[in-house]
C-alpha cells in the first residue's frame, strides 16, 4: 500500500514535469523556431537583476536584432528571463535554456553570462553577452580579448579616465574624491582600482568607502560626505539603486555628485562621461544578428566596447549647486536635462 | 528530457545542502541561519583551492571541513556564550561573508579553466562516450547516494542517537550523563559540513564562485525539508534522509516549472504558491491518518 502510494506519487510529479518539458517545447515549434528552418530564431534573454541600465541593455539588444531585419513577432521568438539577482534561479534559467535548445541565449551581466556560458558550452549554443565589465577577469576572453568558446558580447566598462577629466574641467578647484562601492561586487571592485591609479594624475585624492548592503549606504553617505570635495559614481547595483539617498545628503551639504550613466543624471547627478546602454544594446544586437545569419562564428569575434563615452549633464543640478558648465562642455553634451526627475 | 536532467541535477545539489539542514531543524531542532553563510563557504574553498592547481576531489573534503568548523564556531558561540540559537546562527552567517570574500579574493571568481569533479582528464577516460551527457548527474548522483548513506549509518552510532536524543527528548541525555552543549556541537558540524559540501559541488557545477550564492539557501532548505518530510509523512518505508532529498527535487522542479511558464517578475509568488500547495496537500494526508487510526 505504501509503495504504491509512493509510486502513483512519484509518477504525478514526474509526469508534471515532463508534460511541462514538453509544453514549452511546443512552444518553439509553433512559432518556428526550429535551426534547420534558417531564417526564423528563438533567442532566450537572461537578465540577472531588474536595474534601469540593464532593462536599456535589453531593449538596445531587441532593436539591435530589428535593424538587422531580426524582429520580435515575424522571424524571432524571444523568451526573457530574469533572475531577480539570485544565483540559484539564474543557473535554472540557462539550464532551461540550454534544454529549449534555444538558437543564441543573450546574457545581461557577469553572472548571467557565466551560467549561460557553463550551460551552453556542451550544447554548441552560441551567447552573446552584454553589460559585462571585465570579460577577461570573467574569463569569457583571454589575454588578448579573444572568446573562450562561442562566446562573445560586448563590455560596459567605465571610461575611467575621462570622467576624472571632466571632473576637473567642472571643479578646477576640488582636491577630494569620493566613491562608495559594494565591496562584494567585482565590478565596482575593479573600476576602484583603475581609479586608485588614475585620481592621482588629475590631482584627486581618492577616498573610497566600502559598504556590504544597502543598510549601510545612509551611514557610510554621511561619513563620505564628511571627508570629500566631490563625489562620483561607479556602475555598482547596491549604490545605484540608494542613489536618491545619496544624493538628497549630498545636497544638503552642497556637495557635486557624478554619475556614471545617463539614467543617474537624470535623476540629480551633476554630469557623467557615461555609457548610453541602450546603444551598447544595439551594438550587441547586431553582433547577435551576424552570428544567427550564421555570418560569423561567435568564437571568432572579439568582444567589444563603446569607444567614445557621452558626456550627460543635469542644468539644473548645475544651478542649485551654483555650478558652471563650460562651453564647450554644453555643447558636447549628448543629452542635458533642466529638470531633475524623481 | 535536458529538462528533466538540469531539474535532477540542482535538485540533488541542494538535497545534500537540505541533509544539513534537517539535521539542524528537524533533528536538533535548531533553526541554524549559518546555512547562508557555510553554502558560499564551500564555493569560496572550492575557489581558492582550485584556481591554485589543488585536486577537485581533495576540494570537497576541505569544503566539508571549512562548513564544519564554520557549525562548530556557530554551537560555540551558543552553548559557551550563552547566545540564543537564532542569534547565533545570523552572527556566524554575517562573519561568514566576509571570512568568504577573504578567502576566494573577490566576490566573482570564474573556474571556467580550472579542473572541476565535473571535467577532469580523468573522468574523460573513465567515462564512454554514450555516457558523457550524463556524467554530471551521475557524479551528482552518487555524492549525494555518499552523503546519504553516511548520515544514514552516523544515525545508527551512538553518537547519532545521543543527536536525536537533543532534539526530541534532551532529559534523556541529562540522565544518561552526556553533556548535550557537546552533542548540539556535533551537530551543528555535521549540519553545516554537508551544507559547504553543497556549496562545493554546486560551484563546480556552475565553474563560478559567486559572494550571492548563499542568499536565500537556507529558504531552498528548509523549503526541501519541509516539503520532503510533510509528503512522505505516512510512508515510513522511506527513510528521512531520502524524503528530504526528493523533497529538494520537487522543490526545484517548482521553480523550474514557474520559471517555464510565468513572467519572471511572478517566479517568487507561484514558488510560494506552489510550496503552499504541497504543504497542504501534505497535511490532508496527515489527517487522513488520524480519521484511519480513529476508525
Amino acid at each position: 500500500m505504501k509503495k504504491r502510494m509512493t509510486a502513483i506519487f512519484l509518477t504525478a510529479a514526474m509526469t508534471v514535469v515532463m508534460m511541462t518539458g514538453c509544453g514549452s517545447k511546443e512552444g518553439t515549434t509553433e512559432s518556428g523556431g526550429d535551426k534547420g528552418t534558417g531564417d526564423s530564431y528563438t533567442v532566450g534573454i537572461q537578465q540577472f537583476a531588474e536595474h534601469g541600465s540593464l532593462d536599456n541593455c535589453r531593449e538596445g539588444f531587441i532593436k539591435g536584432l530589428e535593424e538587422e531585419g531580426i524582429v520580435k513577432g515575424e522571424n524571432l521568438t524571444l523568451e526573457i528571463k530574469n533572475a531577480m539577482a539570485d544565483t540559484a534561479t539564474n543557473a535554472q534559467i540557462a539550464d532551461g535554456f540550454a534544454s529549449d535548445k534555444v538558437d543564441m541565449i543573450c546574457a545581461i551581466a557577469t553572472p548571467s553570462a557565466q551560467s549561460a556560458y557553463n550551460a551552453a558550452m556542451d550544447k554548441e549554443i552560441p551567447v552573446i553577452y552584454t553589460a559585462v565589465t571585465d570579460p577577461v577577469a570573467a574569463e569569457l576572453a583571454d589575454k588578448d580579448g579573444n572568446p573562450v568558446g562561442e562566446i562573445t558580447g560586448t563590455s560596459d566598462k567605465l571610461p575611467v579616465e575621462e570622467q576624472l577629466k571632466m571632473i576637473r574641467a567642472l571643479l578646477p578647484e576640488a582636491k577630494k574624491l569620493g566613491i562608495m562601492y559594494t565591496t562584494s561586487e567585482a565590478n565596482s571592485v575593479s573600476a576602484i582600482e583603475e581609479y586608485q591609479l588614475l585620481a592621482g594624475d588629475y590631482g584627486f585624492e581618492l577616498i573610497e568607502k566600502g559598504i556590504t548592503q544597502t543598510a549601510d549606504v545612509a551611514l557610510a553617505a554621511d561619513d563620505l560626505l564628511e571627508q570629500v570635495d566631490c563625489m562620483t559614481n561607479l556602475t555598482d547595483n547596491t549604490v545605484v539603486a540608494s542613489l536618491p539617498t545619496i544624493l538628497e545628503k549630498a545636497n544638503e551639504k552642497g556637495i557635486p555628485v557624478f554619475g556614471s550613466e545617463i539614467e543617474q543624471v537624470k535623476i540629480g547627478c551633476l554630469a557623467a562621461e557615461g555609457i548610453d546602454y541602450i546603444a551598447l544594446g544595439k551594438q550587441t544586437g547586431k553582433m547577435a544578428a551576424q552570428v544567427l545569419k550564421g555570418e560569423k562564428k561567435a568564437s571568432d569575434i572579439p568582444y567589444e566596447i563603446i569607444t567614445e563615452p557621452g558626456f550627460y549633464v543635469n542644468n539644473k543640478v548645475a544651478e542649485n549647486l551654483k555650478i558652471e558648465i563650460p562651453a564647450d562642455l554644453t555643447e558636447q553634451a549628448i543629452e542635458s536635462f533642466d529638470e531633475i526627475s524623481e | 528530457m535536458d529538462f528533466v536532467i538540469s531539474i535532477m541535477e540542482q535538485g540533488l545539489i541542494y538535497g545534500i545542502l537540505a541533509l544539513g539542514v534537517y539535521i539542524t531543524y528537524k533533528i536538533l531542532d535548531f533553526p541554524d541561519l549559518t546555512v547562508d553563510g557555510s553554502f558560499p563557504l564551500g564555493g569560496a574553498v572550492t575557489a581558492f583551492l582550485l584556481t591554485r592547481g589543488a585536486n577537485p576531489y581533495l576540494s570537497l573534503f576541505a569544503a566539508f571541513l571549512a562548513g564544519a568548523l564554520a557549525g562548530v564556531c556557530t554551537g560555540l558561540i551558543h552553548v559557551k556564550c550563552r547566545v540564543r540559537d537564532l542569534l547565533s546562527g545570523i552572527i556566524m552567517m554575517t562573519a561568514l561573508w566576509t571570512i568568504n570574500l577573504y578567502i576566494a579574493g573577490t566576490a566573482n571568481v570564474p573556474l571556467f579553466s580550472q579542473e572541476t569533479i565535473f571535467k577532469n582528464g580523468i573522468l574523460e577516460k573513465v567515462f564512454p562516450e554514450g555516457l558523457q551527457p550524463y556524467s554530471t548527474l551521475l557524479i551528482i548522483i552518487i555524492l549525494m547516494l555518499i552523503s546519504k548513506f553516511l548520515l544514514d549509518a552516523y544515525l545508527q552510532t551512538k553518537s547519532g542517537y545521543l543527536l536525536r536524543a537533543v532534539g526530541d527528548n534532551a532529559t534523556l541525555v541529562i540522565s544518561l550523563a552526556k553533556d548535550q552543549g557537546n552533542v548540539k556541537i556535533v551537530g551543528l558540524a555535521l549540519a553545516n559540513g554537508l551544507v559547504s559540501l553543497a556549496g562545493s559541488i554546486f560551484c563546480q557545477e556552475e565553474r563560478v564562485f559567486e559572494i550571492s550564492m548563499g542568499t536565500g539557501a537556507i529558504v531552498i532548505g528548509l523549503a526541501s525539508v519541509i516539503i520532503g518530510t510533510s509528503i512522505f509523512r505516512k510512508f515510513t518505508m522511506l527513510k528521512a534522509t531520502s524524503a528530504v532529498i526528493t523533497g529538494s527535487v520537487i522543490y526545484k522542479a517548482c521553480v523550474a516549472i514557474a520559471l517555464q511558464n510565468f513572467e519572471p517578475q511572478a517566479m517568487k509568488l507561484i514558488t510560494a504558491v506552489l510550496f503552499l500547495v504541497i504543504l497542504i496537500v501534505g497535511m490532508e494526508r496527515r489527517k487522513k491518518v488520524k480519521t484511519d487510526a480513529g476508525a
